[in-house]
């Protein structure tokens, strides 16, 4: 016995199993476990398997090839026909009874799912072949990690397996941010689901890898990125240039193994909204570091009504036509809005109103004005947070404006929390669409001689609200879609985050190469949305931890489960 | 994948070429035991004065009182006192391949597979195979001369190898001499190797046992000989349900009692007293393990011991009987109910002894494919 045999041997933890009922396949294998082993779902295993591995570059290497696996359920399996059988073998239902001679013969079974052959081989593992745990190398070549070059390796995590052992889970660049793939999806209930924390995570991750690989001019790729992330929940991300507190030994352990330093954000903006107290910003918490208001004349959202009203319903496009022409009246500085400066102005003055009634204007009859100023009015006056004002200060600036200045280099925090959802959805339609048509059209309105960032990744929470299932036609959805579709080539990345992925529409979560599963409710993994999942893996979802979670990759060829770091950035709530 | 049968068909091929075969449908299919076969077995092993003149000595000190037939034995469990420590059992599968005609001469060919297990519980019960044989016999009557030729019995024979061995069906055994069917008589042949391998295996695994570590062999000590090892017993699920009992009634006569009256008054962890068997070989009782309301019928859920005895006509000692008794009752759970009919007494580890045996045969399909005659027209 050679030592490698010996080796393996103390490693083996089981051996597959094909039985009549149960054979193994191209895509699928039993093992069975040695008696008090233990091994858990998303555990990547490897087993040795017909013909040849080969090399990177597809030489045969003389070794037998190895088949990798991920372990997707386990069932403990006992020679008892029915449960009456157990019931009779426990002297007939005595459950005092816990004296058994001899346990019944039972075994655990686990159902592994094959992630790869290092020889190209998928012929069906065979029967009684000793099964061990993937060493971290085993764990790269099975997911593919090994194909992706080193410069285009983003951590995303650490996979941990049942045999304490853990590995970097990398994602691939290309894949992340074009221009094979782009975007990441990231699913779960709120609370648990650390979903911003892995987004952050993830961005952090970006930038720190950027900094460390040099471009063609010598600078550092950092320097090429920009992000944008919006604040929808308290004051969560208005301190992420703050240093949290220091990590404890495990979570610096995590940093470590991952070759990051835990740090919070460098070159941080933040962009508040204005309120309607004067000079002060509508916010759970004012930035340390400085942050700039944002408000919004007629001037600045005339050609975003339409983000503005897209929840109003319009059967008959009637609203959609008179907000269109409204638009374009303003834009185009035509005769009939000529006196039209300010929201008071249009919801009040010509050519909408004449002698302080509705008036009939053009095609558009009065009914639908009319439905337009009562919801303009309750928008822009009576329910507004402040966001809006008939003349901006000088302190208050024009959203698009500082967004079409972006800089690489530099993190955007756009605070939304406090806005009402008519607000929120203008604000995230006005910033998608000043960045979308900076990197697909000439920037000809930019000021700044800075190059525009080659990247620029968005952040959002709740992308429920901007691209719901199920809605057709809204230019907010079109936005949104049109990022996602063509993101990739222009260098738009979207990393979005909702509680219930079938809530979004499938062609944003479609397009994301990569998508992110924390725990997720039963009810919610039933939906047509997960059914790229293994059934055997779903209810899985169920019972993540805080700090765990499913990622799925295009280069991945099965599901991981991967947990990471807390943000090294402040997260704690003054007074809390 | 070669044939794990290497040589079956060169035996084969010698008997098409100098025989006329006439293979039965589907080149073999499996013999059925009759389902009452242990019972047979348990009366042909028996002795012809017992069955006939019934059982009527005790056969253990101190001597019973003929009013108290039964004694409680309470269950000892193995995290008490693990007192069985060792479980063997046989197997058995057997084909009929064909009729073979030699000259005027016609004869059964039955192939059968035998294998014999032990296994051994460890401490924290988990059970692990101690021993296991199997073996391959070609089964042709031969003695007396109405069967195989000895010529081609002598070139058959040439064949053999540890694990594959020509057997004369009409070699007398206890077993098989007295069935008439040639049929008949070899699956009690093919029975009778099965238990020469069980005692085989028994005797050779007997010396590596610790001190206090009794085995149970499945069925009646009485295998192809007695076996006479210390601390191994003999537990029969099924038994010969023939049988009588003479109990003297001190001095006022005897009385007779069948199986069946002694076992109805047989109470859930409880012995009947030992009886001698075999001429004083062997003394054996009954226990119940099951309550009679827990099963379908009365004679249900109780297993005859047999133990032989320290020289013949010596009686055992009735407080070694109780406790392997009370042991036997510990041994109640878990069944193989669903799984055997005879869960009712059969013994979880023998049930897995057995389970080992027949999942190491060699599976219908492999056997089918394995046998091959040569061409009539290469061979006749």
């Amino acid at each position: 016995m050679t030592d490698s045999t010996k080796h393996e041997e103390s490693l083996t933890i089981g051996k597959t199993s094909a039985t009549e009922r149960d054979a193994n396949s191209s895509d699928k294998f039993n093992f069975w476990l040695a008696p008090d082993q233990i091994v858990n779902p998303f555990d990547i295993v490897e087993v040795e398997h017909l013909g040849e591995a080969r090399d990177s570059e597809g030489k045969p290497t003389g070794k037998p090839s190895r088949s990798y696996g991920l372990v997707t359920t386990i069932e403990h399996k006992t020679d008892s026909p029915n449960h009456l059988a157990n019931f009779v073998s426990s002297n007939f239902g005595d459950v005092t009874e816990t004296n058994i001679n001899t346990p019944r013969v039972g075994t655990n079974v686990a159902k592994v799912n094959i992630l790869s052959n290092n020889g190209e081989i998928y012929m069906p593992v065979q029967n009684d072949r000793p099964v061990l745990f993937a060493s971290p190398d085993g764990i790269a070549e099975a997911l593919g990690i090994d194909t992706m070059a080193e410069k285009d390796r983003i951590p995303a995590g650490l996979i941990k397996m049942s045999n304490g052992a853990s590995t970097v889970a990398y994602l691939d660049q290309e894949f992340m941010l074009g221009p094979e793939g782009a975007h990441i999806n990231i699913s779960g209930i709120s609370g648990l689901a650390t979903k911003t924390s892995f987004a952050m995570f993830m961005l952090q991750s970006v930038l720190q890898k950027a900094e460390k690989t040099t471009g063609e001019d010598g600078s550092p790729l950092s320097d090429k990125i920009a992000i944008i992330v919006l604040n929808v929940k308290q004051g969560d991300l208005l301190q992420i240039d703050q240093p949290g507190d220091p990590p404890n030994v495990d979570q610096m352990e995590m940093w470590e193994a991952m070759g990051m330093e835990p740090r919070p954000f460098k070159n941080v903006r933040y962009l508040l909204p204005r309120s309607n107290s004067p000079g002060l910003p509508n916010s759970f918490l004012e930035p340390l570091s400085g942050y700039q208001m944002y408000a919004y004349a007629l001037s600045d959202a005339a050609d975003k009504l339409d983000f503005l009203l897209s929840d109003i319903s319009d059967q008959s496009g009637a609203m959609d036509a008179l907000v269109g022409d409204i638009m374009q009246g303003i834009l185009n500085r035509e005769a009939s809005f000529k006196n039209c400066s300010s929201w008071e102005n249009l919801l009040n003055g010509e050519p909408l109103v004449k002698n302080g009634k509705t008036e009939k204007w053009g095609d558009h009859y009065a009914s639908t004005i009319g439905k337009f100023r009562r919801h303009l009015r309750r928008i822009v006056k009576t329910r507004t947070t402040g966001l809006f004002t008939n003349s901006r200060a000088r302190n208050e600036l024009n959203l698009a404006d500082q967004i079409r200045e972006i800089e690489g280099g530099h993190v955007y925090a756009i605070d939304i929390a406090r806005l009402n959802d008519e607000e929120q959805k203008l604000v995230f339609g006005d910033v998608l669409r000043t960045v979308y048509e900076l990197k697909a059209e000439d920037p000809e309105n930019r000021v700044s001689k800075k190059p525009v960032p080659e990247k620029v990744i968005f952040f959002v929470d709740e992308l429920n609200k901007y691209a719901p299932a199920g809605v057709r036609g809204s230019p907010i959805l079109e936005q949104v879609l049109d990022i996602a579709e063509r993101g990739r080539s222009l260098g738009v990345i979207l990393f979005s985050a909702q509680q219930f992925m079938s809530a979004v529409h499938s062609r944003v979560t479609g397009n994301c190469a990569t998508k992110i599963l924390g725990r997720t409710g039963a009810s919610e993994i039933g939906s047509p949305d997960y059914r790229f999942l293994d059934d055997d893996l779903k209810m899985n979802l169920t019972r993540l931890g805080k700090g765990e979670l499913i990622a799925t990759h295009a280069v991945y060829r099965q599901p991981v489960k991967i947990v990471f770091p807390r943000p090294a950035y402040k997260q704690r709530q003054p007074g809390t | 994948m070669r044939s794990p049968l290497p040589f079956l068909a060169p035996a084969l091929e010698l008997i098409g070429k100098n025989a006329t075969v006439l293979p039965s449908s589907g080149g073999a299919f499996e013999d059925m035991a009759r389902p009452d076969i242990e019972e047979a077995d348990d009366r042909f092993f028996g002795s012809a004065s017992d069955a006939k003149q019934g059982f009527k000595d005790f056969a253990e000190t101190p001597t019973p009182n003929w009013r108290e037939l039964y004694r409680p034995t309470p269950a000892i469990f193995r995290t008490d006192k693990h007192v069985f420590r060792y479980f063997c059992d046989g197997s058995i599968k057997t084909y009929f391949l064909g009729t073979i005609i030699e000259g005027d001469r016609s004869y059964p060919l039955e192939l059968t597979q035998i294998g014999a297990a032990i296994v051994h519980r460890k401490d924290d019960g988990r059970l692990e195979v101690a021993r296991f044989e199997r073996r391959i016999l070609l089964l042709v009557p031969f003695t007396g001369g109405s069967g195989i030729s000895e010529s081609l019995l002598n070139e058959l024979r040439k064949h053999q190898r540890p694990d594959f061995r020509v057997i004369d069906v009409a070699m007398p055994d206890p077993l098989s001499e007295r069935r008439q069917d040639p049929r008949d008589k070899a699956g009690a042949k093919a029975r009778y190797e099965m238990h020469m391998l069980e005692q085989q295996l028994i005797e050779e695994f007997a010396p590596s046992r610790g001190a206090d570590e009794w085995t149970i062999i499945d069925g009646g000590i009485r295998k192809g000989e007695f076996i006479e090892l210390p601390r191994t017993v003999g537990v029969a699920k099924s038994f010969d349900r023939t049988p009588t009992f003479t109990l003297r009634k001190g001095n006022r006569g005897t009385m007779r009692k069948d199986i069946s009256g002694v076992l109805m008054g047989l109470k859930y962890a409880h012995r009947t007293a030992a009886f001698f068997a075999h001429g004083g070989r062997v003394a054996f009782w009954y226990v119940r393990l099951r309550a009679q309301g827990e099963v379908d019928y009365p004679l249900m859920g109780v297993v005859k011991v047999e133990i032989p005895t320290p020289e013949t006509g010596e009686p055992i000692q009735a407080d070694l009987a109780d406790h392997l008794s009370s042991a036997l009752v510990g041994e109640r759970n878990v069944t193989p109910h669903g799984l055997d009919k005879r869960w009712h007494a059969h013994l979880y580890p023998i049930f897995q002894a057995e389970r080992v045996i027949k999942t190491n045969f060699f599976s219908e399909s492999v056997l089918l494919a394995s046998i091959r005659w040569p061409k009539p027209d290469a061979g006749i």
